[in-house]
């Protein structure tokens, strides 16, 4: 399967037109990266509706390319105006900003550049042997197995993002209630629908999406009307030099193993990814005193952690159909339209399509690697178009887009109503992606939990008499409840 | 802690309950379909207990750590929701690419853009470039309304 696979990864060098989508795609990722409150999550909702009639792999090549280019991205911002473009360059904003006031913008993109590219590239290499592996093990997954499966997914919501994690359970039981609206699958009665039979199929995930992601966004946006961005100059991004790479190369590997690892752990991403990898980065360093001052180990432990996360959360999202993040929870919903069911029957059936995915990711992250090499100067500059101008494009986008999924307005009326939904959660320090994830799980948890009621005849106990189903829920109770217990001990001694 | 935040929990309590009441209004199934499994209202209803602890929880949470008050938005926050209402009536009683033009007019305004020229010339454009492109290439049908009724004939 494996030999299949990599000449499928190589096919995507001679298809030209999935080239020539890729270079668009990362452009724009860089773009949308760069701009300071869109993200590649916002960036992926506003474009997965302009995928609808591509072929699968090339729909599925653009979500991606737009996940890794924007996160990528949104370092040129962090270190040029001290803002980062998405929350998982949050970290690079610590060195890079600093470093670029000293006058060394340009070492500082150059150091972020590699460090992701590589990240990327690892990472990529990972989730081409670690996905069949964990494909073939999901293969003895039943209800129970999947329903624990699933529990645990939900149970890492509570550190997902910021927010806290009480906000953010609540934030994903409310997207599971929001998957039980329309008709129940097995008796067909109809929940929550109002005499709504638009709703009688569900509510759908991609209006939901735009609402949450980018409508919000819009409104948390227009706070910042007015705000004065102070940029750096820069010259030319400079490659790091053979002093550069002595100094970093450690901090890159450590960094790609942990970004790898925590975006693989369903519901973390590139966020968590990159604040371990800097602190990582701080704890094994020489030259403590330098961090915060403008080390370039502290920008290559957070860029090659943040983008080596965005390989490891395609792991559970194509393996198991548990999105890692908001992104991948888009991109889980993009496989998902194009009947690209994630899961075991993706890597048996569908061996050729996943691998050209996977080979659209490796060339993406190349393809960002010479636009950020040679044209963050350039893009730098996006990040200043003013806002005013900005979002109302992006409410254009998101209206039409919600409309052009199902061609029905009552999407519109969703993504503009989960749109201030979802600014007064963020408003009151609820994150919108456990909303998200939530509604993503919600009927995989209650199908699952039904099935496994059948098998055991109402028996619901019998679920903790499977070996691999008690696991994962021993993980998703030591998940929610380890810190406090931790805590607790730590009082007591 | 300030009452005001009291306002979540509050709210997020009455949602919860609301949907138990609702919930337990479902119809039920019978026994032959559901069997072992579960009837269409268990899940919610679980679903919303579940919420509720955690609102306790939450409540507890916000009397200890006494979190700092949430300042009150600008207008153009509040403006751009106005803008989203104004948008709904003008898509339903003229056109949806009226309601975009307008919306995305005014928005431009309402944050601050001076350059009067340049908010039109986003309002027109971007509605028809994306109207163009849904329409040539992806093969979209939009919804009948003043200008689609023309176009469309």
């Amino acid at each position: 399967m494996f030999e299949q696979g990599l000449m499928a990864m190589l096919s995507v060098a001679t298809d030209p037109y999935l080239l020539f989508l890729i270079f668009v795609t990362t452009i724009l990722g860089v773009v949308i990266g760069v701009l300071p409150g869109l993200g590649a999550t916002t960036g992926a909702a506003l474009l997965l509706p302009f995928t609808l009639t591509m072929d699968p792999v090339h729909a599925i090549a653009v979500l991606a390319t737009i996940y890794v280019s924007a996160t990528f991205a949104g370092s040129i911002t962090a270190i040029l105006i001290n803002t980062p473009g998405t929350s998982a360059a949050a970290a690079t904003t610590f060195d890079g900003y600093p470093l670029a006031q000293k006058g060394e913008a340009g070492r500082a993109l150059g150091i972020a550049v590699i460090s992701s590219t590589v990240g990327g590239v690892f990472s990529v290499i990972v989730l081409c042997f670690a996905a069949p592996l964990l494909a073939r093990v999901a293969y003895e997954f039943r209800s129970p197995e999947y329903f624990a499966l699933t529990v645990f997914g939900l149970s890492m919501l509570a550190s997902i993002s910021a927010g806290g994690a009480v906000k953010n359970l609540i934030g994903g039981i409310f997207g599971v209630w929001l998957s039980t609206i329309g008709a129940e699958r097995v008796t067909g009665i109809e929940r929550f629908m109002f005499g709504n039979y638009e709703l009688y199929e569900g509510i759908h995930f991609v209006p939901i999406f735009i609402g949450l992601f980018a409508i919000s966004e819009l409104l948390v946006q227009s706070k910042t009307v007015n705000k004065i961005v102070n940029t750096v100059s820069m010259k030319a991004v400079k490659l790091p030099t053979k002093e550069d790479y002595k100094k970093i190369w450690k901090t890159i590997l450590r960094s790609c193993g942990i970004g790898t690892f925590i975006g693989v752990l369903p519901a973390e991403g590139a966020t968590v990814a990159s604040m371990i990898g800097y602190s990582e980065a701080r704890r094994w360093s020489k030259n403590k005193e330098e961090f915060g001052k403008g080390s370039i180990e502290g920008i290559a432990g957070a860029e090659a952690a943040n983008n080596s996360a965005t390989g490891g959360a395609m792991v559970p999202t194509m393996v198991l159909g548990i999105p890692g993040s908001g992104t991948t929870a888009i991109i889980l919903v993009g496989l998902m339209v194009h009947g690209l069911r994630p899961g075991v029957y993706l890597f048996t059936e569908q061996v050729e399509k996943v691998y050209q995915i996977f080979g659209s990711m490796f060339f993406a992250n190349i393809m960002f690697m010479l636009m950020g090499l040679y044209a963050a100067r350039l893009f730098a500059r996006v990040s200043l178009v003013p806002t005013a101008i900005l979002w109302p494009i992006v409410f254009g986008l998101s209206v039409i887009g919600a409309y052009a999924f199902q061609g029905q307005l009552l999407d519109v009326w969703l993504a503009l109503i989960f749109g201030v939904i979802g600014f007064f959660a963020r408003r009151h320090g609820f994150s919108v992606a456990p909303i998200a994830v939530g509604l993503i799980l919600g009927e995989m948890v209650e199908t699952n939990l039904q099935h496994s009621l059948k098998m055991f005849d109402g028996a619901w106990w019998m679920i903790f008499t499977q070996p691999l189903a008690l696991m994962f829920l021993i993980f998703a109770f030591l998940g929610l409840c380890g810190p406090y217990i931790y805590s607790l001990i730590m009082k007591r001694k | 802690m300030s009452n005001k935040f009291y306002t979540v929990p509050l709210f997020l309590t009455i949602f919860s309950i609301i949907v138990i009441g609702i919930s337990l209004q479902l119809d039920t199934s019978p026994e032959m379909i559901v069997g072992d499994s579960m009837q269409a209202r268990s899940f919610p209803i679980f679903l919303m207990v579940l919420m509720l602890v955690l609102i306790a929880v939450l409540t507890l949470q916000y009397k200890t750590n006494n979190p700092e008050p949430i300042k009150l938005e600008k207008f153009p926050t509040w403006g751009s929701m106005g803008l989203f209402l104004i948008f709904y009536l003008l898509t339903v009683y003229t056109d949806m690419f009226i309601g975009i033009f307008v919306v995305m007019l005014l928005m431009g305004l309402l944050w601050g853009e001076k350059r009067i020229w340049l908010s039109f010339l986003t309002a027109t454009l971007t509605p028809l470039l994306i109207f163009l492109l849904f329409d040539f290439v992806l093969k979209i049908r939009f919804p009948r309304g003043i200008l689609m009724d023309m176009y469309y004939g």
